[in-house]
């Protein structure tokens, strides 16, 4: 079985929402269905085959190809399976996840996991302001830049980043550690063709927050030298 | 069936039926791993007084463990679920929590999981955090040395209790170095431990007891210092005997573990002062799992 891939038909003069578009959505579709199916819950809304080209059989991993900052909503609220963005993405990307894998290989816009509760997000880019933002658990890495206000309200999870980000007040260092299960995260990465496969150090800095919530998230500040 | 000169009685080990689980123990090197399954497997040579038997498994290489860190793996067995829930729980909590650099994971796959850290979390006091990764659920609670990481739940399968030989030598230095020498052997069987003290038992047990309250005693037809006043097993030539117990995840890890051990005190030959190999039963009527030495030892015979 082969990945189910959206081509993006063009840049689009409005973002599209892609939020219908999850394995837990369209799993057991044909691509004629899905084709079909509305982008949106709305009276006016596009079908799917006006914005994508649709191949592919293997609902469980779905491509994005051809991407722009435009396609909002990427993996909203999906349980399991894996999704890769072979560009960059909108807003929202991952928000509400409850399970499975995103990777993408571009940017991110705004709002990276948004009130994300299980899985991973993985961008080999750059991501906006707000990113894991309400966060209630689960797993981002940016190895690019990140925007700012990062973490804001996040109540657990983790946030793995390689730059210092300019940080809310109510984010709280807790120095640098060497942390043993970054061992097996680093390890669960290797499934993934992403810059992530080169972490190997598992000494990093150490940021807890966002305390005007639970405080129970953290912000890990990799260290991208090979040497453990 | 006589093997390089020593006997092997026709008879059987009477085994049972019990709960078993494995896990993987890893530290910042051997010394602190070992440390740690140590407490863990200590005090648990029988379940008649220590809830469960356990015991090391084996030594496993930094490249063999979840963590990428040297580590050990250690069996434990109880008669029962629950025991060994309880069990675990408390000895992961006093002897694996509190060891450092210490952490734990599952070391067998099984639709019957058990709680390995699941409640221990609760020591990090709000503070602990969760993490699924490859669908497996680990904690990581915030201690005084760093963090403490374990996977949520162990497997939980059915094994076997109680496989055991007997040997009988003409000394007791020669009984005890039999015994070390099969020990050494069967260390290389996977999926079985020998729980007593060195993987050796010197007080076997018969049923029962003059005394009410007791439900065992010893195995006086074995005792060489009653060789007079009992029905003995034991011919004049025989000074000392010691046994060998083995729990295992299968009848034949068990089996394995038996021959191997058996056929290496046989090849000590009649030089080791070894006369006889026999093995502890209750009849037959106890244990539904019957070990025929013969059967064991039939492609060995000479």
């Amino acid at each position: 079985m082969t990945a189910l891939t959206f081509t993006s038909k063009s840049n689009s003069a409005h973002n599209v929402d892609c939020r219908r578009l999850t394995p837990n959505n369209l799993a057991n579709l044909t691509v004629a269905q899905i084709e079909n199916l509305s982008l949106l819950n709305t009276k006016n809304s596009p079908k799917i085959a006006d914005c994508f080209d649709v191949s592919g059989t293997d609902a469980n991993h779905i491509i994005f190809k051809k991407t722009h900052h435009q396609l909002d909503y990427i993996g909203h609220k999906m349980t399991s399976g894996q999704i890769t963005i072979e560009g960059d993405c909108g807003d929202f990307l991952g928000a509400n996840m409850r399970g499975g894998n995103i990777i993408c290989h571009g940017n991110a816009n705004d709002r990276v996991g948004d009130q994300m509760r299980r899985g991973l997000i993985l961008i080999a880019g750059d991501a906006g302001d707000y990113c894991g933002s309400r966060m209630i658990a689960g797993t981002i890495g940016i190895y690019g830049n990140i925007g700012s206000n990062i973490g804001f309200a996040m109540k657990r999870g983790t946030i793995l980043l390689t730059k210092v980000p300019s940080l809310l007040a109510t984010i709280q260092d807790c120095g640098t550690h060497t942390l043993p299960f970054l061992t097996l995260l680093f390890k669960s990465f290797s499934a993934f063709n992403t810059p992530f496969n080169a972490l190997k150090n598992l000494r990093v800095q150490r940021y807890a927050g966002d305390l005007a919530c639970n405080g129970n998230g953290e912000i890990l500040i990799c260290n991208t030298n090979v040497s453990a | 069936m006589i093997i390089n000169s020593i006997k092997i009685d026709d008879t059987f080990a009477e085994a049972f039926n019990m709960r078993g689980t494995r896990v993987l123990i890893t530290a910042q090197n051997h010394k602190w791993a070992y440390h740690a399954a140590n407490a863990m497997t200590g005090f648990a040579t029988s379940v008649i007084g220590c809830g469960v038997e356990a015991g090391i498994e084996r030594e496993l290489s930094a490249d063999e463990t979840p963590d990428g860190r040297p580590g050990i793996s250690i069996l434990m067995f109880a008669m029962g679920s629950k025991v060994l829930m309880q069990q675990l729980e408390t000895r992961m909590g006093q002897c694996i929590l509190t060891c450092p650099t210490a952490a734990a994971f599952a070391g067998i796959e099984s639709d019957d999981q058990i709680s390995l850290g699941k409640n221990l979390r609760y020591f990090g006091d709000g503070y602990q955090t969760s993490k699924l990764i490859n669908g497996k659920r680990y904690w990581r609670i915030p201690v005084m040395d760093g963090e403490f990481l374990t996977e949520e739940t162990t497997g939980m399968v059915r094994a076997i209790g109680g496989g055991n030989f007997l040997i009988l030598a003409t000394s007791q230095p020669a009984a005890l170095h039999a015994a070390e020498t099969a020990i050494e052997a069967m260390k290389q069987v996977p999926n079985v431990i020998m729980p007593f003290p060195g993987g050796v038992v010197r007080s076997g047990s018969k049923v029962g007891s003059k005394y009410p309250k007791m439900f065992a005693s010893t195995n006086d037809a074995f005792c060489p210092t009653l060789k007079g006043l009992v029905n003995s097993e034991l011919s004049d030539n025989i000074e000392s005997v010691m046994e060998i117990v083995i729990d295992g995840l299968t009848f034949d890890d068990i089996a394995t573990s038996m021959r191997v051990g058996i056929q290496a005190i046989c090849d000590l030959g009649e030089s080791s002062g070894v006369k006889r190999i026999s093995a502890g039963n209750y009849g037959g009527k106890l244990g539904p799992h019957h070990f025929k030495l013969h059967e064991i030892m039939g492609s060995a015979s000479s």
